[in-house]
Order: structure tokens, then sequence, then C-alpha cells
């Protein structure tokens, strides 16, 4: 009987071995390209078969900053980045409210139409948006490539926004009605503070999803509104991988910072959703 | 009255979803219109009608190599990340040590850019990456390094590699919100682990994967950044799309044409697999 517990008690502990292996080179799996990326772009003279760089620079940072013009880079990033969730934000807080709180015949037919965007290879379309783009000599522009963007982030954001507006409970404003509160004071001191964290999150995945966006903006951009996926792509065609990692590292630095800050206030997996039923 | 207060209700509803549909038609629906008049154009031309570019496509040889290797490569993917993911939650699901971070692991290769997780993944895997001097290291008959990168097999892997999150993302959900008294019935009824598994927590997560299973391949059937820049001699539709207007001159019709095969065949595809998803669960 003991024996047979031990030969249990080992069993279980070499599962558990088994089960921390699985984890670990899950783990590695994850993290080993991201390290080999920064290794790559602090070293100088990794050849052959060397585990690690033999020596350390930062040179390949001031290419970056200085041939690549970073910089001006990142700034276009950003204003485009900051367009899109504007312009997302704007369309998907009336729609989400229709969405969420509105009766709508026809309600799932609709939103799975408007979520289309995000099922259709984007590849598709974006020769559409690049063909009607030229023609309005949108091309180039930055107001050009966030609507690009908001092609596929507005639903993202009608979807957050929809989920959030269906949460409110209809109670709440009632109450705060019926102990005589204005319609406008129960806006801002009791439905803003409950929607708010939604419009938040979405804001914030949308954000992401600009500044990741590759596809469109390939189609859509010009000399004046490159962004970073664009000109690590582009990097990347010239060959120079030690610059292109140091670029990569600091375009993927905020995404993971993002990614960090936000897991506790809202739930991250929604980064991966923006399809029906996730 | 009422009547009156209705129509304004649906009319303030129509004027809420307006932002929205606006948003959808423009730049949704007309850039579609717009490709699919440009793929039944001449080339370069604004008047005529032709079928051209899809026949011409179509009767290439190499047209089926392209559409057969951009579906082996989905659905290849697809299966891995299938097995990988119900592994990964099973796992998971008995919250290990530090398994919060292992969750927030799970969702880095969708928050970060495809192309830098591409070029992660070709460093370690190249020749002169991690995965080859661990390998001549340690495996004694391996002395040359092996070839991953710009391989089928290494375009798989890397797919699953950034699409898995969809598939494991939503098994772990299901799996979490699954009623652990069904598992301890089927305990007290005498199944052991293996059977208990098999026959009564996949039956039950299987929606979760199939629904996850159908994101992880609606996402590797688009994938563009990655086998733009690693897939070598490989390129899958979405690539060949590209390639159509990447050159001068451009060639907006054939891509065009190309990109209606490709939405064509998802739709296509994915009803066949929703209706191979209904049964089993009905």
């Amino acid at each position: 009987m003991n024996s047979l517990r031990q030969y249990l008690k080992a069993f279980s502990s070499a599962r558990k071995l088994l089960l921390y292996t699985f984890l670990l080179c899950f783990g590695l799996m994850i993290f080993l390209p991201f390290l080999m990326i920064a290794l790559k772009s602090i070293g100088r003279g990794w050849f052959g078969r060397l585990w690690l760089p033999p020596e350390l620079t930062l040179d390949w940072y001031r290419w970056a900053v200085e041939v690549t013009n970073i910089p001006e880079i990142t700034k276009n990033t950003l204003i485009i980045a900051t367009m899109a969730v504007t312009m997302s934000t704007l369309i998907g807080i009336p729609t989400g409210w229709a969405f969420g709180r509105r009766r709508i015949p026809g309600k799932e037919l609709l939103m799975s139409m408007i979520l289309l965007p995000r099922m259709i290879p984007p590849i598709a379309y974006a020769l559409g948006v690049a063909q009607i783009f030229y023609r309005l000599n949108l091309v180039n522009t930055h107001f050009g490539v966030a609507l690009a963007h908001v092609a596929i982030c507005a639903p993202y954001a009608i979807l957050v926004l929809s989920a959030t507006f269906e949460g409110l409970d209809e109670r709440v404003m009632e109450a705060s009605a019926v102990c005589g509160a204005s319609p406008v004071r129960t806006f801002f001191h009791v439905i803003l503070p409950l929607i708010l964290p939604g419009i938040l999150s979405s804001m914030i995945f949308t954000f992401t999803t600009s500044y990741n966006e590759f596809t469109l903006t390939l189609m859509t951009y010009g000399k004046d509104t490159i962004t970073l996926p664009v000109r690590t792509y582009i990097a990347l065609g010239e060959g120079y991988w030690e610059v292109t990692s140091a670029m990569s590292i600091i375009l993927v630095i905020p995404s993971l910072l993002v990614l960090f800050v936000i897991q506790r206030q809202v739930a991250p997996e929604k980064l991966v959703g923006g399809f029906k039923g996730v | 009255m009422k009547r009156g207060s209705k129509t304004r209700a649906a009319l303030v509803t129509l004027l809420m979803l307006l932002p929205g549909l606006a948003c959808f038609l423009g730049l949704f629906f007309y850039p579609m219109m717009v490709t699919v008049v440009r793929s039944l154009r001449p080339e370069g031309a604004h008047t005529g009608w032709t079928l051209g570019h899809y026949t011409t496509f179509i009767s290439e040889p190499r047209a089926r190599d392209v559409i057969f290797l951009t579906f082996v490569l989905s659905i290849s993917a697809t299966l891995c990340s299938i097995v990988f993911s119900v592994i990964l939650c099973l796992v998971l699901r008995r919250k290990p040590r530090g398994h919060r971070f292992f969750r927030l692991a799970m969702l880095i290769p969708r928050v970060v850019p495809g192309l830098i997780g591409a070029l992660g993944l070709l460093l370690l895997f190249g020749s002169r990456g991690w995965v080859n001097l661990a390998l001549i290291q340690f495996v004694p008959w391996i002395t040359e390094p092996v070839r991953i990168n710009y391989t089928i097999g290494g375009l798989i892997l890397f797919y699953t590699w950034l699409y898995f999150p969809f598939t494991s993302v939503t098994t772990l959900s299901t799996l979490e919100s699954l009623d652990p008294a069904i598992e301890e019935a089927a305990d007290v009824s005498g199944a052991n682990r293996w059977q208990v598994l098999r026959h009564v927590v996949i039956p039950l997560i299987m929606p979760g994967i199939l629904a996850g299973s159908v994101l992880t391949f609606m996402a590797a059937f688009g994938a563009f950044s990655i086998p733009l820049i690693a897939g070598g001699n490989y390129r899958p539709l979405s690539v060949e799309i590209f390639r159509q207007i990447d050159f001068t001159p451009t060639r907006w019709s054939a891509a065009s044409a190309r990109a209606m095969i490709m939405a064509g065949l998802q739709v296509v595809f994915l009803t066949i697999y929703m209706r191979i998803l209904r049964r089993p669960s009905r």
C-alpha cells in the first residue's frame, strides 16, 4: 500500500515536471524571438556559431535615429493612430449605443455585416481603398492613412462599445431620476463613470490596432506618411538586419508596455477578439 | 401620438447607426465594389468589360500551386494551433505557478506586429540562430544547421506562432466556464483521467475550440506580413496579389481579380467549415 502511494507520488511529480517543461518551452518559444531581436540590435560582429554577440554597441540605434529618421516616423505613426482612434470612437459611440440599447430589426445580421471588414482578408479591400484614395488624392496624407485604418478599427470600437452600453443597468438611471437628478446630472454623475472604462478600453484597443497596422498602411502610404511598421518592412528589404532589429525594438516596446499596464484594468483577451462572439 | 413617437424613435436609431453604416459602406463595401469592377476591366482602361484576368490566372499552372499552398498553410496552421492550444489550456487550467504570466504571454503574438514576430522567428530559427546552435551542440547526429526558414514546415510553425492565440483564448474561456461538477460526476462513476478528458471534457469544450479555430483559419488564410518577409519562394495568394502592384507597371486589374478569387474562396470554405461545425453539436 505504502509503495503504491510512493509510486503514485513519483508519477504525479513526473507529471508536474512534464507540465513545467511544457510551460517553459512555451515561454521560451514566445520570448526568445524578442530576446534575439534585442541582442541583435545591440550586438556587433555576431556571425558564425556564437551564442551571444561578442561586442555590444548602440550604433544601430544611432543609425536608426539618424539615417532612417525614426523621430519623424514615430511622429507620423502617433498622429495617424490618434486620428484613427478619434474617428473610430466618434463612430463607435452612437452606433454602439444603437446596437447596445435600441431595438433594431435584424440586429444580428447588421452586426455581422459591420464586422465583415475583420473577417475578409484586409488585402482584398485594401486594393479598393488604395484605388479610391488615389482618385481622391488622399494617398500620402495623414488623414488618408488614418481613414484607411478606420476601416478596421471602427468595427472593433462598435463591438466593444455596444457590449459596454448593453451592460448598463436601466434601473440605475431610473434610481438616479427618482432621486431627483436632472438628465444632465444623471449623465455626468451616473452614466459617464459607468461607461468610461469601456470607452477607454475601446480607445486602447483601436490605438494598438492602428499602431500595428501594416497591410492597409502599405497600400496607402507615401513618402511623408511612412509609419513604423512600414519603415521596418522597408529596412528589412534593404537587408540591414541589425538596424531593422533596433527599429523593431523601438516599435515593439510601447505595445508590450500597453499590454502589461492594461492587463489589470481591462480583460486583455479582448485584444485578440474583435470578432463576433469573442 | 404613439405612432408618431415610434417613428421618431426609429429615426433616432437610424441616425445613431448612420456613422457605423457610413463607415461600412464607404470603407468596405465601396472599395470591394471598386475591386470587383476593376477586376472586370481591361488593364488600365476605364471602359469595357473582360473576364480575361480571371481566366489567365486560373489557366496558369502556377495558380493551382498558389491556391493549394494557401490552403495547406492555413489548414495545417489551424490544426497545429488546435492541438497546441488544447494542451496549453488544459495545463493552464490547473493554475500552475505563474499561470497569470503565461496567460499574458499567450497574447503577445497578437499584440506585436506580425512583421516583428516574423523577424524574431527568422533570427531564432536561422542557420545561426539559437535553435540550430542548440541542435548542433546537444543532438549528436546533427552537425550542420537544419534549414527551417523559408521551408513549408518553417512557415507552418511561424503561422502557428502568430495565430494560435485566437484558438487558445476561446478554448481557455470555454474550459474555465465548464462546471467542475460534470467532471466529478464522471470521476465518481469510475472513469479514469484519460476517459474523463476524452469523453467528457473535450466534447464539452469542442464548440469553443472550433469557434477559435475558425478565427485562426481566417487569419492564416489572409496572412500577409509573415509570408511576405518569411515566405521566400512560397507565395500564398495574399503575397501574389501584392506582387501584382508592387512592381511597375502596376497591374491593378490582375491584382483585383486575384483578390476576388481569394475573398470568394474564403467565403466558400468558411461556409463549408460552418456546416461541418454545426453538425456534431446538434
